[in-house]
């Protein structure tokens, strides 16, 4: 094992998943036209009495997902002139001497001035072309916080420093001071069991479903009602809430309600819902899946190898070409419906919800069933390939039986490939689940992509593109590792190709 | 007198399938192919039953040998291989001795049946299709029995292989299991067939072994990969495989075909010196005269099947008397000797499916006679040790016998 050449392959995979973010990145800014993000947002359509609040929306969503910069003319002259002062009022009306500097002083910085269809007011928007758009993007890509996060003007006497402590549920933590979270790094009951918040991704705001949130707590976040258990917060006040403590946050202005539960000003927090996230939902299927899958596949082809030609061998091979041959749609609408019709399992998975076994049983099953036909498909084969290798026959001179030369021999042989296809596999279980969340109704990532397609979340499907691509590069290097561990002949070097 | 209506009879069976197989040269037709395949499925099926059923009774396979100086006798022994084209006689009613504490070699050119032989002989065959249908390989087991390994059961031969008789096979390279260290290769034949001896007393015999197979670093090829040795060195291994239970015979099947010729040398050298050391007798299948004359002390000519000629390597490298040998020690090239172009036999092996029924190298003999047209000659005795099937021998040598074929359309309906 060589570290060095992990660092490099570690290097090498995220710059290759930053290179497919800024592809798809600039193909959705593109080419989707910049109107049609409106086309599913209900806020937007109440507007079509209003056309001056509603080309302000428009313009202040297109600033907000960063493809222009957006000046009213009524905010320019704020910083000028006082609130509703007459002043005020004239500059702001069209053909006025401060409104025809503010049009003339906005032309030369290049920006487009034009006027609000009814009232003739004007404003000016600068296009913000699609490789500074990206470069600004990448730049807030990574946020990293530290004590000197927060610039509050209304606080100037906030303390900055990092010091250790435990969190009101008891866990140890590193306590920031001035940072934008409270706990930098803290430990709790729940997975991972120990958490940061220094490095945090954000892709951006979600628009135009989920508005107002980053699209990456949108997928990580857990969904549904909010799970309440009594507790005592910080100033002795109990109650009854879904409060994380770990996620507080820090709260410029804290109204009455804050300053009854907190001392300090991280105020702001995320509570604990029924439902796992949207992320979680389609790791753990995919986990279940790929478990569920090597469980069935990998014995059954062993079987089907043992007793090639024989009967069941040729069952097999049935149910192999059964499932390669149909298209997946087709066998688990099939599936489902003989399921749900044969045991009193619900259809869809919002039936029961994820907290019940029932919910997961079904679709488990349909994500499994095309990886167990060409696992058993695989397994047989690396087997049989085995079977008819050199160091079998001379096992066999040796005197090893049957059983003990398919145990100790050809196993380790056969599963070499197999161990090599895990981690890809469980990517594909977990990238691969857009049919099977759809017609599940299942609220995971699988789902999230086209939905996020349809409602134009450009947001979101830059952001599902990072995870589904992060994913698989990295488990396309797990696999590189994990065969390391099986096949002493493969080392990971830098210089193998060459010595 | 039987034995030679037998023979008419199936030499006139072979010829008869001889012209079927002319008219129809190499081309099967679907209706061919459909009954060679059913016939297949139930000879090799009626075999199979046959052999399970002797497997159960130890007195159908224990013998006495002929000579307890020998290791292994083989006594007319065939083995065909029921193919898709037909059947096809690897080894027909071969017969020679492997004398205790003795290397003999058996050469022969490619497809002779050298391998098929060794393979008969572990039962390694690849079953069903590959059958030993007729004769008897008899294994000196030592206490005045013998093992008839034609019909001896698979579990006791499992007891055999690696014990009694252990076999070095042609290519290192791939002969050891990639992903296991040596240490644990070696000590795998030891536990397998020592079941009493402790995790130690199995290290220090690896250790002892790969010590005498002539590794200087044994502690570090103990823990090392195949992938981690060279060629020799791996056969080295394999050699110290085969010979970690001591057994009475080793099989060297080609054992430095693959590789260079110094490493040749000292592995030739290191199977001699072993062998003098555990008491066993070598058979040497190669397809090398040097290293048969090197090492034999006696030697096996094979041809399509048959054996031709066998006796001392004295007999057969300086007085070969069957056509085939002289052209073989006549296409070897000799230091010192100048020739403009080497000697090669002219023709090549008749197709195993259809062999035909007089002297299988007639074709290709440039001393044959009208006898040779007859049947396929019998073994014939010209000296002491000496044995020739050559109808040249017929007037002045001692006749032994024909070779007993095995008639497989018989065998089913029998």
């Amino acid at each position: 094992m060589n570290k060095g050449y992990i660092l490099s392959r570690l290097i090498r995979s995220i710059i290759s998943v930053l290179i497919i973010m800024v592809i798809v990145f600039i193909l959705v800014f593109t080419l989707v036209p910049r109107n049609s993000i409106f086309a599913k947002d209900d806020g937007f359509r109440k507007l079509a009495t209003k056309p001056d609040e509603k080309l302000e929306y428009q313009y202040n969503i297109w600033q907000k997902l960063g493809y222009l910069e957006f000046v009213r003319s009524a905010d320019y002259f704020q910083e000028k002139y006082e609130m509703n002062s007459p002043e005020m009022k004239e500059a702001l009306e069209p053909g006025s001497k401060a409104a025809e500097e503010f049009k003339a002083e906005f032309e030369a910085k290049g920006y487009t001035v034009e006027t609000y269809p009814k009232s003739g007011r004007y404003f000016a928007y600068k296009d913000i072309p699609v490789l500074k758009h990206v470069g600004i993007w990448l730049t807030n890509l990574i946020k990293i916080d530290t004590p000197w996060a927060i610039k509050d003007e209304n606080n100037p006497e906030l303390k900055r420093g990092l010091s250790f402590g435990t969190t009101e549920t008891g866990g140890i933590a590193l306590i920031g001071s001035g940072s934008k979270h409270k706990y930098l790094l803290y430990t709790d009951s729940h997975f991972p069991w120990l958490h940061q918040n220094i490095i945090k991704l954000t892709f951006g705001e979600s628009y135009p479903t989920y508005q107002g949130l980053d699209v990456m707590d949108v997928l990580v976040d857990s969904q549904g009602k909010e799970v309440k258990r009594p507790i005592t917060y910080a100033t002795g006040k109990e109650a009854s809430s879904g409060i994380i403590f770990g996620t507080l946050t820090y709260k410029p202005v804290l109204d009455r309600l804050d300053k009854q539960k907190f001392e300090d000003n991280y105020a702001n927090f995320k509570t604990q819902k029924d439902n796992p996230s949207m992320m979680g939902i389609s790791f753990l299927m995919g986990i279940f899946a790929v478990v569920l899958s090597y469980g069935l596949g990998i014995p059954i082809g062993l079987l089907m190898a043992k007793r090639k030609d024989k009967l069941a061998d040729k069952l097999g091979m049935a149910f192999i070409i059964f499932t390669i041959a149909v298209p997946s749609l087709a066998y688990i609408y099939l599936f489902r419906y003989l399921a749900t019709a044969a045991f009193d399992l619900p259809n869809v998975f919002t039936t029961y919800g994820a907290s019940d076994v029932r919910s997961w049983i079904l679709p488990v099953i349909s994500l499994a069933i095309p990886s167990i036909g060409s696992l058993m498909l695989w397994t047989r084969r690396y087997v049989v390939d085995q079977t008819n290798q050199d160091y079998v026959k001379f096992a066999k001179a040796k005197g090893l039986n049957q059983g003990e030369i398919f145990r100790r021999h050809i196993l380790k042989n056969a599963s070499i490939p197999i161990v090599h296809g895990i981690p890809a596999s469980l990517a594909g279980c977990i990238a691969g689940a857009i049919v099977t969340e759809s017609i599940y109704a299942v609220g995971g990532m699988g789902k999230m992509l086209p939905s996020a397609i349809q409602q134009y979340n450009n947001t979101m499907i830059v952001a599902l593109a990072f995870i589904f691509s992060t994913v698989s590069v990295l488990s396309v290097l797990a696999g590189d590792i994990l065969i390391t561990k099986v096949d002493p002949r493969i080392s990971l070097t830098e210089k193998a190709g060459r010595s | 007198m039987s034995e030679k209506e037998e023979l008419k009879k199936t030499s006139a069976k072979a010829a008869s399938g001889a012209k079927e197989g002319k008219k129809k040269t190499s081309y099967i037709s679907a209706k061919d192919s459909r009954r060679i395949t059913k016939f297949n499925r139930k000879i090799t099926k009626k075999l199979e039953n046959d052999r399970e059923e002797a497997g159960k009774d130890p007195a159908s396979y224990t013998t006495k040998m002929r000579d307890p100086n020998n290791v292994v006798e083989f006594d007319n022994m065939c083995t065909y291989f029921f193919s898709d084209v037909g059947t096809v006689k690897a080894v027909d009613g071969i017969s020679f001795d492997v004398p205790k504490c003795s290397t003999v070699g058996v050469v022969g050119e490619s497809g002779c049946g050298k391998s098929v032989t060794s393979l008969s002989l572990m039962q390694l065959l690849q079953r069903p299709a590959g059958q030993t249908v007729g004769g008897e390989i008899r294994l000196n087991m030592g206490d005045g029995t013998a093992l008839n390994i034609v019909n001896t059961p698979v579990e006791k031969m499992q007891e055999l292989r690696g014990n009694y008789i252990s076999m070095i096979f042609q290519e290192p390279m791939t002969a050891l299991n990639p992903v296991f260290r040596i240490g644990r290769q070696v000590n795998e034949v030891i536990e397998l067939h020592n079941p009493e001896m402790t995790e130690e007393e199995v290290k220090a015999r690896t250790m002892e072994m790969l010590e005498l197979v002539g590794i200087a670093n044994k502690e570090g090829v103990y823990e090392m990969y195949p992938h981690e040795l060279s060629g020799g060195m791996r056969q080295r291994i394999c050699i110290a495989i085969a010979l970690a239970c001591r057994p009475g015979l080793i099989i060297a099947d080609e054992p430095t075909t693959a590789l260079d010729v110094t490493i040749q040398a000292q592995i030739l050298d290191l199977l001699q010196n072993l062998k003098d050391k555990i008491n066993s007798s070598i058979m040497l299948i190669t397809h090398d005269l040097g290293v048969v004359a090197g090492m034999a002390d006696y030697v096996v000519v094979m041809y399509a099947g048959r054996v031709i000629e066998k006796g001392t390597a004295d007999d057969i490298f300086h007085h070969p008397a069957h056509p085939y040998t002289i052209g073989l020690m006549k296409s070897k090239p000799v230091v010192g000797k100048k020739v403009d172009a080497l000697y090669n036999i002219p023709g090549s092996v008749p197709n195993p499916v259809d062999m035909p029924n007089y002297c299988y190298f007639r074709d290709r003999c440039e001393m044959h006679c009208e006898h040779c047209s007859g049947k396929y000659p019998p073994e014939i005795r010209i000296s002491d040790t000496h044995v020739v099937s050559c109808y040249r021998f017929f007037e002045t040598g001692e006749v032994l016998g024909y070779p007993k074929t095995v008639d497989v359309e018989g065998l089913l309906n029998g």
